[in-house]
């Protein structure tokens, strides 16, 4: 069976910023550390981390706004890794970005139709009544409606709700096949959140729109996500169906989030939650330090290998797979 | 009696020709040691305003503050400034302020940093100072050697421990918490909440914790308030709350919330909160309330008072309600456990 190459597709990419430390010197801080990972069309893949994880730098090496130290990346097919930047002008517009603030990632003196027309505007979209009509268009499918009130707003008019949608019209009125919304409902009202989450799955399900919803709300992508994959230290450590991973959680820093979340569940208060590694003095948990299953043999990686049994479900824990975990074919 | 007692408390700030009701006839209780009230809302609830009205940390352009808050049987609006700031602010009551933790001063230590109201007001001995600045850090998780460290050498969560210790210093009766773990991620939030169950155990804080996330508020605290434009729209025992909300704010907030487990999806609540300076009449959630029938855009809700709390809504008043509160006030009933 001849499958559909991914929309896009991660080789093995690793992301190295050089940082200054002291005067003379500079360290290395590898932000992505040899993560495989395919996005197939029309499926939303969330990209679930804390901070420091290496999220948003790989949502931005898929996007190729941050070059890949090493490994391939590939867009419908077409290696994009070297290509010079004024090649990628076809790239620039089937892939966009929302960001994660609506406050400051607007520009407080353009109005909305100046906003969402922009990336028209560098596209060579010369006629007005064409811009125009375009980010009515965009503005409807964002429920920002009557559109043309909306669009002679200035954002400053608006709530963190109906600027995350200018933001996200902003990024529609080009027609892409993949948006990478980075924490796009983190600064957003709780009550407010879901409606937005709501507007991207059905971007997601009608216009078949695939999305790298990159979050530290490992609840919210049960169910707003396809599948979850589960960062850490730059690395992709658990990777499955969204149901799969929350229910059946197999990697210890999956179920370190997990057991983490607050739930308004009255069982579930006054509980101590376990949260891995040393709880106080070190303040942070790494999972390496704090994981049940000891240090790593040889200091070696452990990979991301399917789990018998739970096809499609990876996990890159070395207890895995010694117990007879396979690679992914 | 109470620890502390807020009755019909009222903060308004002038705008212009206009009127901001940030605190518009709140009260509650917090009866002893160690308990816990949370506020929960979303911004421009009103619930920081609640917070520096306590402390009496009043910005400029205040239009209206009155109602009263008794600690420990005292009132507390009738004090001057001056004796607030002696005895009660710090002293009694302490606060950690949201995005704390960029007050740490980094270029002090962060022991001295704690030690400096021991030191200047209290003029307690330099070695007693550092003695007790010890057993607090050793107290809110860290060890003594954290003394001596700048707070560029924390990790997010040391700081706010930092903070928090700051903040325990005089020993107050009650801390009040202003969203102190927005800045963290979920694992090291999971350990603040950790220490703040510590600490409402032992040495028995009470605490007072503002939050926009009513799964933190019902990890920790006994008792919750949901806010909204200005008023506790809902106030009892937290289990209750969250089982049987009584109004429909609530309800919507909680089935906006996505759960990790089972598969009811998130529904998004309709509308958007009102403008803070020109609310709607009657109750102010109406615009957006599924249940709204004719009572609710003339007349504010009474407030019938029950053992289990209040809500500012017409369907817990069986006359005007009529057979709605047999009806609607039982389908806000979230599901079960």
């Amino acid at each position: 069976m001849g499958e559909p190459p991914p929309l896009v597709a991660l080789d093995d990419v690793s992301v190295v910023f050089r940082t200054r430390s002291g005067l003379f010197r500079s360290s290395a801080l590898r932000a992505v550390d040899g993560v495989s990972l395919a996005v197939t069309r029309g499926e939303t893949l969330a990209l679930v981390g804390e901070s420091g994880s290496g999220k948003t730098t790989l949502g931005r090496v898929s996007l190729r706004l941050v070059a890949a130290t090493w490994g391939r990346v590939s867009f419908d097919g077409r290696d994009v890794t070297d290509v010079a930047e004024e090649q990628l002008g076809w790239l620039r517009r089937r892939a966009q970005i929302v960001f994660q603030d609506p406050f400051s990632s607007l520009n407080p003196y353009m109005r909305v139709a100046e906003l969402v027309g922009e990336p028209l505007l560098i596209d060579g979209v010369r006629s007005r009544q064409e811009r125009l009509e375009r980010v009515h268009r965009a503005l409807e499918a964002v429920d920002l409606v009557p559109a043309a009130r909306a669009a002679a707003k200035y954002p400053t008019a608006m709530s963190g709700g109906q600027r995350q949608r200018v933001g996200i019209a902003r990024a529609l009125v080009r027609d892409p096949e993949y948006i990478v919304a980075d924490e796009p409902v983190s600064m957003i009202d709780a009550s407010s959140r879901i409606d937005i989450l709501d507007l991207l799955r059905g971007l997601q399900l009608r216009r078949g729109v695939a999305f790298l919803y990159i979050t530290h709300d490992i609840a919210s992508a049960r169910h707003f996500a396809d599948r979850i994959a589960v960062m850490h230290r730059g690395a992709v450590v658990e990777l499955g169906d969204a149901g799969a991973v929350i229910d059946r959680p197999v990697h210890p820093y999956t179920r370190a989030l997990i057991a983490a979340v607050p739930e308004p569940d009255p069982a579930n208060r006054h509980r101590r939650r376990a949260v891995g590694g040393a709880d106080g003095a070190d303040g942070d948990f790494r999972v390496v330090e704090g994981c049940p299953h000891g240090p790593l043999p040889g200091g070696r990686r452990p990979v991301l290998l399917d789990m018998p049994g739970d096809p499609g479900h990876f996990v890159a824990c070395h207890v895995m797979s010694a117990a007879g975990a396979t690679a992914p074919g | 009696m109470a620890l502390l007692e807020v009755d019909d408390l009222h903060l308004h700030y002038a705008a212009g020709d206009r009127v901001v009701r940030a605190v518009d006839g709140v009260s509650f209780v917090i009866a002893g040691k160690g308990e816990a009230v949370g506020v929960v809302g979303e911004s421009g609830s009103g619930k920081s305003s609640l917070a520096n009205a306590v402390m009496r940390l009043l910005p400029k352009g205040v239009a209206r503050f009155d109602g009263s808050i008794r600690l420990n049987g005292r009132d507390l609006t009738t004090l001057s400034d001056e004796a607030y700031r002696r005895e009660i602010r710090w002293r009694r009551i302490a606060m950690v302020f949201q995005g704390a933790l960029n007050v740490l001063n980094p270029v002090i230590r962060v022991g001295d940093q704690i030690a400096e109201p021991l030191l200047l007001d209290d003029r307690v001995e330099k070695r007693a100072a550092r003695a007790r600045v010890e057993g607090l850090l050793e107290r809110v998780g860290l060890s003594a050697a954290f003394y001596g460290r700048y707070p560029h050498e924390l990790s997010g969560g040391q700081k706010q421990r930092v903070v928090i210790a700051t903040a325990l210093v005089h020993d107050p009766d009650l801390l009040i918490l202003d969203e102190p773990t927005s800045a963290l991620d979920v694992s090291v939030q999971a350990q603040i909440m950790n220490l703040l169950k510590d600490l409402k155990e032992d040495p028995g804080i009470s605490m007072l914790f503002i939050t926009h996330d009513i799964g933190l508020a019902s990890d920790l605290c006994d008792t919750i308030a949901v806010a909204y434009a200005g008023e506790h729209v809902e106030y009892g025992p937290a289990d209750r709350v969250l089982l049987e909300p009584r109004h429909p704010y609530t309800q919507r907030l909680l089935a906006s919330l996505p759960r990790l487990h089972g598969a009811e999806r998130p529904r998004a609540m309709p509308g958007e909160p009102p403008d803070a300076t020109a609310l709607p009449l009657g109750c102010r959630f109406h615009p957006r309330c599924p249940y709204r029938f004719d009572a609710c855009d003339r007349h504010p809700p009474a407030l019938p008072i029950a053992a289990d709390g209040h809500a500012r809504c017409w369907l817990n008043d069986r006359e005007v309600a009529g057979e709605r509160f047999e009806t609607h006030l039982p389908a806000l009933a979230v599901r079960g456990g």
